[in-house]
């Protein structure tokens, strides 16, 4: 015994130094977990192990220090309690800022109805996505719950085959997520206003979106597109639960665009080639392809004004012009208004045609200046069979000796 | 009194006449002193146009011929440099806001301002290859022996100041390729042991190409190094006639034997200046120096076009040769340039000095030879750090290539991307 208290010092002396609990007596088993939550947010609002678990943190060997309301490591229900416990009581959440109704949406969730109703405990609970005692704050980056770590988290479940296939759930998602436009915008440009997992699904109230909430969903970030799309007989169908919203055209996780140039062959995937709507979107397709192109012949221009030494401000502010008209295509794409298309591919071929122009002026001035050597030739050449005309007439006439 | 002063002012009014009447001969000076331009009546006091006919009838060595223009053209090349630099400090601005916009206003808005330009740059480059050709001249003439080692001396002084001029002219327009090819020509100047960071941190002014040395290169460009090199412009002219031209061989030098300067001389050297202007307008109007993307200290060019004819020179040698092959050719650069220092003997002929002819041939065929290999590197990737740059000194930060770009940490090896899938919810 008196070995133990004395290993029990030791532990102390080493482990603690900065908090003032050495008389703690939890760590003196429990050195591990200690050194895993003081990093946290708990430990920095002074929240001590026994705040959780019980017991008599004044005793420092068994039984004595698991005795009182002693709770140990709780159960995955019962965790959802405890947590609730504090994180349920807007009052106690306020003065953090925190909302505090995320066991009421936990409860709505998939995973929520299976570990609560279903007591199904293949099912997470709160410490499977948030560490037990490592508790940080989502905007620090060792977070779980860090934007850049949310699809890893997710992916803990969410790629075991084994466990999925109870559910018939797939295990590509977070691969495909990462190829997306989504998953390039948040891991290589680390642009956190692109969604994780939690931004489509919710974060407690993790649910995937019903056929007629899909284009919602999306909307919440695309609205202009989603408005548009809301105008035209896609979006009607949408609402009407006849179509999977934007997912008609668009993958889920993978969100990859429909390039300018394969528009008609999505268009192929419903409609039958020669239908009405088939040659819509050949329509379609052929002024974004023309725009994209008319697009790509302003930057050339552009570049060659500037090789030429002209000042490009103008000419820049112009291709932002047509660059608007060009991004407000893809948007007019949606609601398949074939006379908006028309105008807008307008616009871009028209700018575009002026700076191909002004750079075929630049162009050609610079031609022009090699005109220059006409007359220095003419007149470097005369000059030369003067001067030599002259060499010769006063030599031949004694200029030298 | 006033009958004293009437006959007195006739009588300067007849001399004046008559003196004005004896020296408008016919002839090119006749006209001269026709139109007030030269020494009529006061040549009755000062014995100036005696002096200068003296000087216009001066008879060069009768060895001297066409290859001794190289000098000249030389100078001529220095003369369209000051006088294109001084229209362009016209409409130049040298600030880091300013410098690129002020460019783009010379090529572009001023009347013939892409004409100043280019005949800047393209004399700038003739002038280096024209220096070359006249000191290769000169060591092989043997033309530095004494009494004329001085004179060579001030000759590479000169080149060194033709360099500097052209190093520090290189960044004024403050676009993508001049600021990458001076910051990683400061980069490696930093790397020279003991002197390097010193000297770098005088030239730059910040830890990376900014204003700052933008305004230290101007200042050094159009006030420091012009006077330096006006004064030893003089010298060196000055020696020139002092010493005369150099003998040919063993032969002793025998003024006054050879072609009158007036007009003979002066009637070629006419015609050596106008193939020179026509051949530096021609180059200016063919091949203008394109306008590269405005400086930008946080992103690097995808190319880095070269614009005068040292950087191919130093790029070639580090590209195919390395660091020390750099060194190496400066040091036979250096090595030329002390030789009349050791080879003082009165030996003239080439085929009798065949070390000194060795040294002067790898000099000289090398640097032509590292051009030509440049020209091929000219719109090459930017300059990557030279092998050897990495102990001896600590690049600065900011101006050392970007960062690797951060992807998805991926949890294992992805295959394939099925994008043809849309799925519905699950």
């Amino acid at each position: 015994m008196s070995g133990g208290l004395m290993l029990a010092t030791i532990a102390m002396a080493l482990a603690a130094p900065a908090q003032q609990d050495t008389a703690y007596g939890c760590v003196a088993c429990h050195a591990d977990k200690r050194a895993a939550f003081v990093q946290g947010v708990h430990a920095e609002r002074g929240i001590r192990c026994h705040d959780c678990h019980g017991g008599d943190p004044s005793a420092y060997a068994l039984p004595a220090a698991h005795r009182g309301r002693f709770v140990g490591a709780p159960g995955k229900v019962a965790t959802v309690a405890l947590c609730g416990s504090c994180h349920s009581d807007p009052n106690r959440m306020r003065q953090y800022g925190l909302p505090s109704g995320q066991v009421a949406e936990f409860r709505t969730s998939r995973h929520g109805r299976l570990l609560l109703m279903g007591h199904d405990l293949d099912a997470p609970t709160c410490t499977d996505c948030h560490d037990a005692h490592t508790i940080l704050r989502p905007d620090d980056a060792r977070s779980t719950v860090y934007p850049t770590n949310i699809p890893t988290t997710c992916a803990r479940c969410h790629e075991d085959k084994r466990l999925m296939a109870k559910y018939r759930l797939p295990t590509d998602q977070v691969e495909r997520y990462r190829l997306s436009a989504h998953g390039v915008a948040l891991f290589r440009n680390q642009n956190f206003a692109s969604p994780t997992c939690v931004g489509c699904h919710g974060s407690h109230s993790a649910l995937p979106p019903t056929v007629s909430e899909i284009a919602n969903v999306c909307e919440r970030c695309h609205i202009l597109v989603g408005q548009a799309f809301d105008r035209g007989p896609h979006g009607r169908a949408a609402h009407a639960g006849k179509i999977a919203g934007c997912l008609g055209c668009h993958s889920n996780h993978g969100t990859e665009r429909v390039p300018a140039d394969r528009i008609a062959a999505a268009c192929a995937k419903c409609h039958a080639a020669g239908t009405s709507a088939h040659t819509l979107g050949t329509q379609i397709q052929q002024r974004a392809v023309e725009a994209t192109e008319e697009l790509r012949s302003a930057q050339v221009a552009i570049a060659q004004l500037s090789l030429a030494g002209r000042q490009t401000g103008d000419a820049r502010f112009r291709y932002q012009t047509a660059l608007t008209a060009y991004e407000q295509i893809a948007q007019a794409q949606h609601s398949l208004d074939a006379e908006q298309l028309d105008d807008l591919a307008r616009q871009v071929r028209s700018i575009s045609r002026d700076l191909r122009g002004m750079a075929g002026v630049a162009e050609e001035q610079r031609w022009e200046h090699k005109l220059l050597l006409v007359p220095v030739w003419f007149l470097a050449l005369a000059s030369l069979v003067l001067a030599w005309f002259a060499l010769r007439h006063l030599e031949g006439a004694g200029g030298r000796p | 009194m006033a009958g004293r002063f009437r006959r007195a002012t006739a009588k300067w009014a007849a001399q004046f006449w008559a003196d004005l009447k004896a020296s408008t001969d016919a002839g090119l000076l006749g006209i001269l002193r026709f139109l007030g331009l030269l020494y009529g009546p006061i040549d009755a006091r000062l014995p100036i146009d005696q002096a200068f006919r003296k000087s216009l009838g001066y008879r060069l060595a009768p060895h001297v011929g066409w290859r001794h223009a190289l000098g000249g053209i030389t100078y001529l090349l220095f003369i369209i440099l000051v006088i294109t630099g001084v229209l362009l400090s016209v409409h130049y601005r040298p600030s880091a806001q300013e410098a690129y916009p002020s460019l783009q206003h010379i090529v572009s808005g001023v009347t013939l301002g892409w004409l100043i330009r280019d005949l800047h740059v393209w004399s700038a480059s003739l002038l280096v290859l024209a220096v070359l050709a006249h000191m290769a001249r000169v060591f092989f003439d043997a033309a530095y022996k004494p009494p004329r080692e001085t004179n060579w001396l001030v000759g590479v002084l000169l080149l060194f100041l033709v360099l500097a001029f052209g190093a520090s002219g290189y960044l004024l327009p403050w676009d993508q390729w001049a600021y990458w090819t001076v910051t990683e020509a400061l980069n490696a100047l930093a790397t020279v042991p003991l002197v390097g960071g010193a000297a770098v941190a005088v030239l730059r002014g910040d830890p990376i190409v900014s204003g700052a040395t933008l305004s230290r290169f101007f200042a050094m460009h159009v006030i420091v190094l012009p006077w330096i090199t006006l004064a030893l412009v003089a010298f060196h002219f000055t020696m020139v006639r002092r010493h005369g031209v150099a003998p040919l061989r063993n032969a002793t030098a025998e003024p006054g034997r050879g072609r009158v300067f007036f007009p003979s001389h002066l009637l070629r050297s006419f015609m050596v200046a106008v193939v020179t202007c026509a051949v530096v307008i021609s180059a200016a109007a063919l091949w203008p120096r394109p306008v590269g993307e405005p400086a930008d200290p946080a992103k690097l060019p995808e190319i880095v076009r070269s614009t005068w004819v040292v950087v191919d020179v130093s790029r070639a040698l580090t590209h195919y040769l390395g660091a020390w092959g750099f060194v190496g050719f400066t040091l036979v650069a250096l090595g030329l340039a002390f030789v009349p220092l050791f080879d003082r003997g009165p030996e003239r002929d080439l085929r009798r000095r065949p070390a000194v002819a060795i040294l002067g041939l790898v000099f000289f065929v090398g640097f032509v030879a590292a051009w030509m290999a440049g020209r091929q590197l000219r719109s090459g990737p930017p300059p990557e750090a030279l092998p050897a740059a990495s102990e001896a000194s600590t690049p600065p930060p900011a101006a050392g290539a970007p960062l690797p770009e951060l992807g998805p940490t991926p949890t294992r090896a992805a295959p394939p991307a099925d994008t043809t899938r849309a799925g519905g919810p699950r």
